[in-house]
């Protein structure tokens, strides 16, 4: 009978702790209820391996005694945990770029991209990790929403949005910018810079050159990310969140390159915008460059406003659609 | 077009979801008196209906966590049994779900047929 016995302890190991060593003992027993009704009192090996053969796996004989199935966080409390999921997500990214902008304009603490990103990568699995604690626990004491019973009018049902379709377009021209914007940066970065007038001689500007790592990987994020929607045809949470992760990026970056634009235009006794436009009549000397690199600043200062503006509208969105319907995606129009 | 293989794995499926639908009433209604899991098994298999002892014994279980069966050991014998018996809410269910039964075997009798409950034709819709 060892053969039975190890059958029986190893499906006890997966069975539940409660009533475990009952539900061992009858299965024992009726293990060789079926034994003795096939073989009589000295069963065979082959015929002990046959019968449990036909009892099936110990681990799926153990799960059929869960009759809801097994699971870290059930069906009844994912639709919660979704929905809280989305607004702890869309609360960090939000107090980091918070953080990261007070740190700036106010405490005028220099910008350190690197420490932002380890601190999203951080405070995001962190966050989510100790709601999934919360929920593990709630699953473990079988604690269950109360949804049954609730008034619920089909008039109420929220318009479809035509908005979650993916502007094709859209799509499509961000595609083609990204891959210009990563053929000049891979293969002619020394000719990143401006001329004056057409033929004139190139100013080549440092500042660029010195994240093209950042602002390369940047891009290849956004045209991964835009494909992938031009795929799906539709916004959904991933994705709208991955678009918020794209725009978080783009400000780090974007600040680093205001940041970088101001210490090399402070260090050529420019520091504002009107030193600089007080040096254009002299043009001979290389001032030029410092005019080129104030505009440059001024071009990346705008697209940090804009694309900061346009981040915190759709982390608004995000957490105004979760609170409104749930974790929909379809509820929130895409940027 | 569908291989015979697919099929008959449909079938086998299909077969096998509807014969668990019927596993609680067929259970209920052998537990009048209390018998062990294994005695129960050659029961409904004497009357036709084969059930895996994998399927029965949670099946048992779940019944008696619902109210719908009791149990108690029996240590008599030359080994330990649980003994199942069909509980006052569950022979008040069992009447219940006999009469839903019948009114399903009725209805579906009447579908695979071409009939209707209410004397219309089905076939000339």
């Amino acid at each position: 009978m060892s053969l039975i016995d190890r059958y029986v302890y190893e499906v006890g190991r997966h069975l539940p702790r409660k009533n475990r060593s009952d539900i061992q003992v009858e299965l024992r027993s009726s293990l060789i209820d079926a034994l003795e009704d096939r073989a009589g009192q000295e069963p065979t090996e082959a015929e002990v391996v046959e019968l449990l053969k036909e009892f099936g796996p110990p681990k799926t004989v153990a799960a059929s005694y869960y009759p809801e199935g097994q699971y870290l966080i059930g069906p009844p409390l994912y639709p919660l945990f979704r929905l809280l999921a989305g607004i702890v997500l869309a609360a960090v990214l939000g107090a980091q770029l918070l953080a990261l902008g007070v740190g700036y304009f106010i405490a005028q603490e220099p910008i350190a991209p690197l420490e932002a990103m380890v601190g999203l990568l951080n405070s995001i699995p962190a966050a989510l990790g100790m709601l999934v604690i919360v929920f593990v626990i709630l699953q473990w004491f079988e604690v269950r929403p109360e949804t049954e019973g609730e008034p619920w009018d089909p008039v109420s049902l929220p318009e479809i949005s035509e908005s979650a379709t993916v502007n094709r377009g859209e799509r499509i021209f961000g595609i083609t910018m990204g891959i210009i914007l990563l053929v000049v940066l891979s293969f002619f970065p020394e000719s990143i810079g401006f001329v004056t007038t057409f033929g004139s001689e190139l100013f080549t500007n440092p500042v660029i050159a010195q994240y093209i790592g950042l602002i390369t990987f940047s891009l290849l994020f956004g045209i991964g990310l835009d494909v992938y929607l031009l795929w799906q045809g539709r916004w959904g949470t991933f994705t709208r969140i991955a678009k918020i992760a794209a725009n978080l990026l783009s400000i780090t970056i974007l600040f680093l390159l205001v940041h970088g634009h101001s210490a090399w235009l402070a260090e050529h006794g420019a520091s504002g915008f009107f030193t600089a436009l007080e040096q254009l009549p002299d043009s001979t000397n290389g001032d030029w460059q410092v005019i080129g690199m104030a505009a440059f600043r001024m071009a990346f200062g705008v697209a940090l406003i804009i694309t900061s503006l346009e981040t915190v509208v759709m982390i608004f969105r995000l957490v105004r659609a979760n609170l409104k319907s749930g974790f929909s995606p379809e509820t929130m129009p895409p940027s | 077009m569908m291989k015979e293989k697919e099929l008959q794995e449909l079938n086998a499926k299909l077969t096998q979801e509807l014969r668990r639908g019927i596993l609680v009433l067929a259970t209920l209604s052998q537990l009048k008196e209390a018998k062990y899991g294994y005695a129960l098994i050659n029961n409904l298999a004497e009357r036709g209906l084969d059930i895996e002892q994998g399927t029965l014994y949670p099946l048992l279980r779940r019944l008696e966590s619902q109210g719908l069966l009791q149990s108690e050991w029996n240590v008599e014998g030359s080994r330990p049994r649980r003994y199942y018996e069909i509980s006052p809410a569950g022979s008040s269910l069992l009447e219940l779900l006999k009469a839903e039964w019948r009114d399903l075997t009725t209805v579906l009798d009447g579908l695979l047929d071409g009939t209707s409950m209410r004397g219309e034709n089905n076939e000339s819709d």
